[in-house]
């Protein structure tokens, strides 16, 4: 199998996250931050670590910030359900994840706030910035947006966008989910006050851990209960992490992420991207004379693309075309990627598309394959057959 | 004894002693009615001078207790 569908979730692991993670069940299954005993607080001082690590690669001066969630989807929901308040206003971007959609969809059906998309130009991130701005009402309180699409690859200005919502006192929560680990987040320079991660695709870490970066308070919380401590009061603790983490926290891939951070940083994000781009390109560039495809994205830049291309055989769906490709050994992601809004931009609501995702384990000679397989009159034969 | 409430400040306030040269070490404590359980850090010391590395630090303290 032939793996591009790491802007799902990376694969394979690095053998280093495995051996941490099968060496926290081994070695550290006992409950952090609950009890006196030796093993209990030694697992404690590695989850410290652990959330120590996050911050310095996120460039948050305080670990105490950083929370460890389920998933993106959680972090994200912790910051859009615990920040706002009735009658607020939110701006998000055209782009996003259904993670970010649906909950603003969900309080807003419930008359609890308003939101406003902007459109993320594909020409000029200054035009993105204006689309930002132009959307601004005096109750906009809170900016969601991603730092790049999960369906285009499209990198958004969140610099930018992060400075003028601190000028206007606009909280500014970034999705980082397809950038952490590429991208150059720091908290920080980019104006966050929240960012929200996905460790198990470019940190390499396990599935069911996520990220909170939150430097400003949450009033509401989704989940409240037993923190190990404060247990006297009625109520979760107001300060981080443990506000946002009540109950057990997920240790082995909590400590898997930790090993990801280390084997990412040996390897050199900055390297890695470069390698994942350079791979994508190849694929555009070989599927870019073929008559039969579309493709909606222009060439992929460095610094303005992640490593995913969206494609599409004219006339045909996503699923099949995805299908016959997992028939040659070659994973790919079809549909609308739980992204149906950065569909409707490119127009592919009916069919969806099929999305190549290129990871740090992908080679060019596995592009070259994918592109001879696509370009085949083989595959062109198979597709009929799907038909 | 510094109660911090929960294990991450107190790993945190132990590792900002340790740095400064002060001897500490975690603790499960038991901190009364109105904290409930939770952990601390068992230090050594000026009273005053440990606060302030610890405040410093941005570690929450709920209580110092002397020995």
């Amino acid at each position: 199998m032939i793996y591009f569908d790491n802007a799902a979730t990376s694969f394979p692991k690095p053998e280093c996250v495995i051996s941490a993670t099968t060496r926290a069940l081994r070695e550290n299954s006992a409950n952090p931050g609950r009890s006196g005993h030796k093993l209990s607080v030694d697992t404690a001082e590695k989850i410290y670590s652990a959330r120590q690590a996050v911050a310095n690669f996120f460039s948050c001066s305080d670990a105490e910030n950083v929370i460890f969630t389920q998933n993106c989807t959680h972090s994200l929901n912790a910051v859009i359900k615990g920040f706002l308040k009735k009658g607020d206003h939110v701006l998000t971007s055209n782009l996003e994840h259904n993670a970010v959609m649906r909950p603003l969809y969900s309080l807003a059906e419930k008359g609890l706030i308003t939101f406003d998309t902007f459109e993320a130009s594909l020409l000029s991130d200054e035009l993105t910035v204006e689309n930002f701005k132009s959307k601004i009402n005096s109750k906009t309180r809170l900016c969601v947006c991603t730092n790049a699409s999960n369906v285009t690859g499209q990198v958004l200005p969140v610099r930018e966008i992060g400075r003028f919502c601190k000028q206007q006192g606009i909280a500014f929560c970034i999705d980082a989910a397809q950038t952490a680990g590429r991208g150059k987040i720091n908290i920080k320079e980019d104006n966050a006050d929240f960012v929200c991660i996905a460790p198990h695709k470019s940190l390499f870490a396990p599935m069911g851990i996520g990220v909170l970066i939150a430097l400003a308070p949450l009033d509401n919380v989704l989940i409240e209960g037993g923190t190990g401590g404060n247990s006297a009061s009625k109520f979760v603790p107001e300060f981080y992490p443990e506000r946002l983490e009540s109950g057990t926290v997920n240790v082995p891939a909590i400590l898997g992420l930790e090993a990801g951070l280390k084997f990412l940083k040996k390897l050199n994000p900055q390297k890695l991207y470069e390698n994942e781009m350079s791979v994508l390109k190849r694929i555009y560039l070989g599927l870019y004379n073929n008559e039969n495809i579309e493709l909606y994205t222009p060439f992929p830049k460095m610094g303005k693309f992640m490593p995913v291309l969206p494609f599409n055989f004219r006339g045909v769906h996503s699923e099949k075309t995805s299908a016959a490709l997992n028939s040659f050994g070659i994973a790919t992601r079809a549909g609308l990627h739980c992204a149906p809004s950065a569909h409707s931009v490119l127009n592919t609501l009916e069919t969806g598309a099929v999305r190549v995702s290129v990871g740090a384990f992908n080679t060019p000679r596995q592009a070259d394959y994918l592109v001879s397989v696509i370009n085949s009159e083989k595959f062109m034969k198979k597709l009929q057959d799907f038909h | 004894m510094v109660i911090t409430g929960t294990v991450t400040y107190a790993v945190k306030g132990r590792d900002l002693l340790r740095s400064q040269g002060y001897k500490a070490s975690i603790e499960r404590v038991t901190a009364g009615e109105r904290i409930g359980c939770g952990y601390g850090i068992l230090t050594f010391g000026d009273i005053e001078k440990i606060r302030e590395v610890l405040e410093r630090g941005r570690v929450k303290i709920l209580e110092i207790r002397k020995a």
